[in-house]
């Protein structure tokens, strides 16, 4: 077959759609060759182990885990029906009684001890059973000292956020930037990016990047998006989010 | 199974193309993971946000209300945190001094607390040789063990006399008080403050209004300013309130407009902002004052009601029997125009003009003090400027001279001496040789000149407060060179300056930001009375001074510890607040609206608004305040003490000082009583150092006892400092005599002592005079300040001030060659 | 929501050199409050970092006829022309879009974190108002700077080596008044209530900050007054700063004294 062809590639006296087949058989045949397997063989050797190093081992080398001082179970604390002072119609009203503004309107953020102590105070009669709640009193309520919360939603020091303006005037919902924590009763491992210092939770516990939920990421492209979005694309103003 | 033997060898064989297949995969599979476009894009974020860089972290804002302590002046300070963290100092609105603005030193004050390099951080002692900076710390026990047994030693060996006090303190704080009393109750007399214009002022108050409180100046109210050398807009005073004061003069809005006429060798910011700049020699003021004085007596332009109703002295009058010329004719004769012109370089026409657009203003002030006022005066033209005010009257009247009233704080009980106290206490203490009024001035010099020509007392122990004399003494040295001598010195500053370098042991107090303390202002027209609360908690092992004294007292007992009977110094503070309160006048609330000027301008006084004495208490601790517009101003007799409540050109009371003095000054050739004013000119001839140098003080260089803080240094122009060198003005004219040129280096030779600068050329410099800033030279301190420039103190203090005693550091003849 | 229509800002900042003393304050103030870094040798003045930066000048007289005049010189916030002319020439300049005039407040940012640190932007600039790190300010290295990182302000970004650096008119000043607002359930500010730290410190009271699209601002009505200019007008780089000096060779050596320039500047010019 081979001395049939001519310099050009074509057998002679035949059609073009022929020509399409006999190449695509030769391809196929090419594949199963022998050298050509092996060859694919190594290929993958390549592939595999790159794909399992990127996807898995790699993300798990770039964050680092921590756990946080201690435990809080963010659902008990949401239901009304456990919690009578923490009120509110909307999820947002409830988060904002712990996670409240201050009188010049800045985010006080994680709460303060004080906040705990409001209704943990009493070391005699702890308001629940749980080893945390023992540990809040004893440890941190009773010294005065600040939990070394680890914040998941910080953002880099060059940015400038105000909650405020997306919460009281765009009347976001807490969830929409924040997903779903007020429902978690056990905080998940904080993890930390070793090379840019940021919370995972910025870039997002997808490795891929790839977004579904508003909450998924928490990068400048994200804001920019939604202020496109609700047209608000004159907030995407350089200073208005940098500082 | 031979084929599949010869495939699997075939896979085993890694030829080239094999290889490149498998890099091929790699370099794919990662392409198809994140790991090269995460790792992109954590590495681009990872230079945005170094990890070196430091992040403030934030928090709470929260504001606290204090005083600013840095200078006399008594500026509301508003301390800015997050957290605990103070990041920022701004000036209070709500504030009589200074309503809402600060000085570039009160702005930058963080730096001081927070530079720890510059702090003492612990007590320390000293164990390496003098001012080579080698300490150790020790425990605050260890520490006040080691003063107490000092003190208890020298007191049992009748040598309590020979320890003696520095106080920087501002001189109405209870801490200052505290200190004196002290020094009283241990039995030494050698309580000494530092100088400043606050002796000359309190002491022409004394001679010449026969008041025991210093004038004040009620400029805000006033619509002509004669300022003989003040620096107005170079921290004079209370700072704040100048450059406040100015801002309302100048505004266009504003109808409030002054003249201000400034006497000042060099083209200084208030004198070129000035309406007027009359570049008099520098020494020459006082004639130039009595100049003045001249063409408002010939032409009639003085407040006659004034001059013979409420003034003695004046005209010829009969004293002890004999005839005396009074200061009438003695000016008239001796100061016309065209001599005065002679002597200040001020043409004759320019002496008429300001004479007569100083008396034809409705309320004129003349006022006096050089530079900043952190140096003594000379008392001469402190009197001959005072002359002026009572030739127009304008003297306790709104927009006048005004005498000024202390807070009415409760007294402390008296301290108790025990017998080697009061044996000890018979000695006087310390004092300037030939110093007429030394009750006024100060004696700090009196301690080198004991030290150095070793005919005087002995000073063996030598205790430093809130002051760096080692810098800031204009004596050519000789403070500096006699600490060396001195067997045992304790340094209580909060940092690490020139003097505490040389110390033995550093007992460090808080920085003014971390600690409670009160103060007075007495150049202002209200009495004024202000506490400072901590801004923050302290950084570092300090204490307190005013608690370290009370506690060293407890620790030598007796007589010493029943002297103070508080534990500690906020107790002492409350209990001398309680007389503020007893006096039902005051207010502790101030409204922008309602400036304390305007209530003078009124005549009537604040409305009291303090109810009870736990709500002025709690009030006051949060750094507030209490002040009460002067309302005795209708009242003459009351204010003049003087023989028959007189304002005397002629002083009977410095009359009598020089007549009980044993080392009389030479009388001149002029036939003019010393106890008037006068004009005497230099003394000594000036051989060999043709030109005069002259320091001149900035209000973005901290001329005293602290370093300059970093931020501003930033506002110092570079023909001020230019790395290690700091430099002198001098004429272009002057300057093209000695064929220098723009940066030129020089050495500044006087009889003192030797400076190496760079030139720069100013035509508003004086033509041969050079012109030195004030500040730079620390021979302590960090990088910031350690070794910048040269300290023109250094070259001062060849000539002495013939009535204080203290060194005339306004006038020092020098001599300039090009360093090669 | 609504979109706010003709409601855009356009800070601006009138100093009036009669009352300005040169005393330094709005320098210290400056530093203060945007963590200006410091260097042991603040005089070499290539490397030093003022915003804002105070100018001495004098009227070249001989003693004693000599006159001192001092300028505070922050960014002058350069603007379009108007007319679809040029820009503010660092905007114009920037190939990173570090730095982009913001029409809704008329403020020339700065954005560290995408600055390349090339430095066109500051040989653009005519006022020498930009400012590059050349080394890290505050950081572990700097031993000599030590413990002064405490007072760090956490509403303005340290800088790190590199980039460039300018005023910012105080912008998290803006951010923080505008908080206040929405606290307080406003959205609109008063005069005064945002202000750069320069125009509070000052003792004189020579700085006015404002909005210059408000007539009823000070620094409305200032800068209609005849002593009124700015800093190098001929080249037209509309800066929002102005100045008022009752001097005449003050405004002529702020190159405002071309002799068909000598005119007030209105409110119908900027």
């Amino acid at each position: 077959m081979e001395n049939q062809r001519d310099p050009s590639g074509k057998t002679p006296g035949q059609g073009p759609l022929l020509s399409l087949i006999n190449k695509i058989k030769a391809l196929v045949k090419t594949i199963f060759s022998s050298s050509f397997k092996i060859g694919l063989v190594y290929f993958a050797a390549g592939l595999v182990p790159a794909l399992i190093i990127g996807w898995l081992f790699f993300p798990a080398l770039l964050y680092s885990k921590q756990t946080q001082p201690m435990n809080f179970n963010h659902a008990l604390h949401m239901d009304p029906e456990i919690v009578s002072e923490i009120q509110g119609d909307t999820e947002t009203e409830r988060c904002l009684y712990c996670h409240s503004f201050r009188n010049d309107g800045t985010f006080t953020g994680i709460p303060e001890i004080g906040v705990c102590s409001e209704c943990h105070k009493d070391d005699d009669f702890p308001l629940g059973e749980s080893e945390e709640e023992e540990l809040l009193i004893n440890e941190y309520v009773t010294n005065k000292r600040e939990i070394p919360w680890l914040s998941y939603s910080r953002q880099p020091d060059c940015v400038y956020f105000s909650h405020i303006a997306h919460i009281e005037l765009g009347k976001l919902e807490c969830t929409t930037c924040h997903g779903n924590r007020g429902k978690n009763q056990v905080l998940p491992a904080y993890e930390k990016n070793r090379i840019s210092g940021y919370s995972r939770n910025i870039w997002g516990k997808k490795i891929s990047g790839l977004k579904k939920d508003t909450w998924d990421s928490m990068k400048m492209d994200d804001c920019a998006a939604c202020h496109k979005e609700k047209g608000h694309e004159e907030n995407n103003a350089c200073f208005t989010c940098h500082k | 199974m031979g084929s599949d033997k010869k495939k699997f060898t075939e896979l085993l064989s890694v030829n080239r193309r094999n290889f490149i297949k498998f890099a091929i995969g790699g370099a794919v599979g990662t392409g198809l993971s994140p790991l090269p476009w995460k790792l992109i894009d954590d590495t681009a974020i990872f230079t945005q946000n170094l990890p070196w860089v430091p992040v403030p972290e934030t928090g709470k804002f929260t504001k606290v209300r204090s005083h600013c302590t840095l200078c006399p002046g008594a500026c509301g300070i508003e301390v800015r945190k997050v957290g605990d963290r103070a990041v920022k100092i701004e000036g209070r609105t709500d504030h009589p001094v200074n309503p809402g603005g600060l000085c570039p030193l009160g702005m930058g004050g963080l730096q001081l607390l927070y530079n720890e390099n510059i702090r003492c951080k612990s007590p320390l002692k000293r164990v390496g040789s003098r001012s080579t900076g080698e300490f150790e710390p020790l425990s605050w026990d260890e520490a006040l063990r080691a003063l107490t047994h000092q003190i208890l030693e020298l007191r049992s060996n009748g040598k309590a006399g020979s320890i003696v006090a520095i106080d920087g303190y501002n001189s109405g704080s209870t801490v200052s008080l505290m200190i004196k009393r002290f020094m009283k109750a241990i039995g030494s007399n050698n309580y000494i403050r530092l100088p400043s214009m606050e002796g000359e002022t309190a002491a022409v108050s004394k001679l010449m209004y026969g008041s025991d409180t210093p004038v004040a100046y009620d400029l805000e109210n006033s619509d002509f300013i004669l300022s003989f050398g003040c620096g107005l807009l170079e921290g004079w005073g209370a700072p704040g309130r100048l450059l406040n004061t100015w801002g309302l003069w100048r505004s266009a809005e504003n109808r409030e407009n002054a003249t201000i006429y400034q006497v000042e060798p060099r083209a200084s910011n208030t004198a070129s902002k000035a309406d007027k700049w009359i570049p008099a020699r520098p020494g020459t003021e006082t004639a130039l004052a009595l100049g003045i004085a001249n063409v408002i007596i010939r032409e009639n332009l003085y407040n006659k009601t004034y001059v013979e109703n409420c003034t003695a002295g004046f005209f010829e009058h009969e004293a002890e029997g004999i005839k005396q010329r009074g200061f009438r004719d003695i000016i008239v004769e001796n100061y016309n125009p065209d001599r005065v012109s002679e002597i200040t370089g001020i043409g004759p026409d320019m002496i008429i003009s300001t004479a007569r657009a100083f008396a034809g203003a409705k309320t004129p002030i003349a006022i006096c003090g050089k530079g900043k006022g952190t140096l003594n005066g000379d008392i001469n033209e402190f009197m001959a400027v005072h002359a002026l005010n009572a030739l127009t009257g304008n003297i306790n009247r709104p927009g006048g001279v005004l005498i000024g009233a202390r807070p009415p704080l409760s007294e402390l009980p008296a301290p108790e001496v025990d017998e080697i106290a009061s044996e000890s206490l018979k000695k006087p203490g310390l004092t300037l040789g030939n110093a007429v009024l030394k009750e006024y001035s100060s004696q700090t010099s009196a301690i080198a000149e004991s030290i150095l020509k070793g005919d005087g007392q002995e000073v063996d122990t030598l205790l430093v407060f809130s002051s760096n004399p080692a810098f800031t003494i204009p004596d050519g040295g000789d403070f500096y060179q006699s600490l060396a001598k001195i067997p045992f010195i304790v340094s209580f500053s909060p940092y690490l300056d020139e003097t505490a370098m040389m110390a033995d042991l550093i007992l460090p107090d808080h920085t003014y930001l971390e600690k409670i303390d009160d103060m007075e202002c007495p150049s202002l027209q209200y009495s004024f009375y202000g506490m400072t609360q901590p801004a923050v908690a302290p950084l570092y092992d300090t204490r307190n001074t005013g608690d370290v004294i009370i506690r060293l007292a407890e620790m030598i007992g007796g007589t010493t510890a029943n002297s103070f009977p508080f534990k500690t110094l906020e107790e002492a503070i409350k209990s001398r607040v309680q007389g503020l309160f007893d006096c039902k006048e005051g207010s502790g609330k101030y409204n922008p609206s309602d400036t304390p000027s305007k209530f003078i301008s009124a005549g009537t006084g604040v409305t009291p608004d303090f109810k009870d004495f736990k709500g002025m208490w709690k009030q006051l601790k949060n750094g507030g305040f209490w002040y009460n517009p002067l309302s005795h101003i209708k009242n003459n007799a009351d204010i003049f003490n003087a023989p028959e409540s007189k304002f005397e050109f002629m002083s009977s009371r410095l009359k009598s000082l020089i007549e009980a003095s044993t080392a009389k000054p030479a009388s001149d050739t002029l036939e003019e009583p010393l106890y008037m004013p006068h004009f005497r000119g230099s003394e000594k001839s000036d051989e060999g150092y043709p030109l005069m140098m002259i320091p001149y003080e900035m209000i973005n260089l901290s001329s005293g006892w602290l370093p300059n803080p970093p931020y501003l240094n930033k506002s110092l122009f570079d023909s001020q400092l230019k790395g290690d060198d700091s430099f002198v003005e001098i004429n272009p004219e002057t300057a093209l005599a000695y064929k220098l040129k723009e940066g030129d280096k020089i050495q500044v030779t006087s009889a003192k002592g030797s400076a190496s600068v760079r030139v720069h050329l100013f035509d508003g410099a004086m033509p041969g005079v050079v012109f030195m800033p004030m500040g730079f030279g620390h021979m302590a301190y960090d990088d910031f300040s350690f070794g910048k420039g040269c300290n023109p103190n250094r070259l001062m203090g060849a000539n002495i001030d013939p009535l204080s005693g203290q060194p005339a550091w306004w006038y020092t003849p020098v001599k300039i060659s090009k360093a090669i | 929501m609504e979109k706010r229509e003709g409601h855009d800002n356009k800070y601006g900042m009138v100093i009036d050199l009669d009352k300005c003393t040169g005393c330094g304050t709005c320098m210290v103030a400056c530093a203060a409050e945007n963590n200006v870094t410091v260097r042991a040798d603040e005089s070499d003045k290539e490397r030093s970092i003022a915003w804002m930066q105070l100018y001495k000048i004098d009227n070249g007289r001989p003693f004693p006829d000599t006159e001192v005049c001092y300028f505070p010189r922050p960014c002058m916030h350069c603007d379009e022309d108007g007319r679809g002319g040029h820009h503010s020439p660092c905007v114009s300049v920037c190939v990173a879009t570090a730095t982009e005039l913001d029409p809704h407040t008329g403020i020339v940012s700065q954005i560290y974190a995408r600055c390349i640190g090339c430095r066109y932007c500051q040989a653009a600039c005519p006022y020498h108002a930009r400012y590059f790190n050349w080394w890290d300010g505050y950081s572990s290295f700097k031993p000599f700077s030590k413990g002064m990182e405490r007072s760090l302000s956490p509403e303005v970004s340290p800088r790190m080596r590199g980039v460039i650096e300018k005023c910012t008119f105080c912008h998290h000043r803006l951010m923080r008044a505008k908080t206040k607002a929405y606290a307080e359930n406003r959205r609109d500010l008063r005069e005064y209530e945002y202000i750069t730290a320069c125009t509070e410190a000052c003792p004189a009271r020579a700085i006015t900050f404002g909005d210059l699209n408000n007539p009823d601002h000070m620094v409305s009505r200032l800068i209609k007054n005849k002593n009124t200019f700015r800093l190098l007008e001929k080249l037209n780089t509309q800066p929002k700063v102005y100045y008022i000096s009752s001097k005449e060779w003050v405004r002529k050596l702020a190159d405002n004294y071309l002799p068909d320039q000598i005119k007030p500047v209105s409110g119908n010019d900027i």
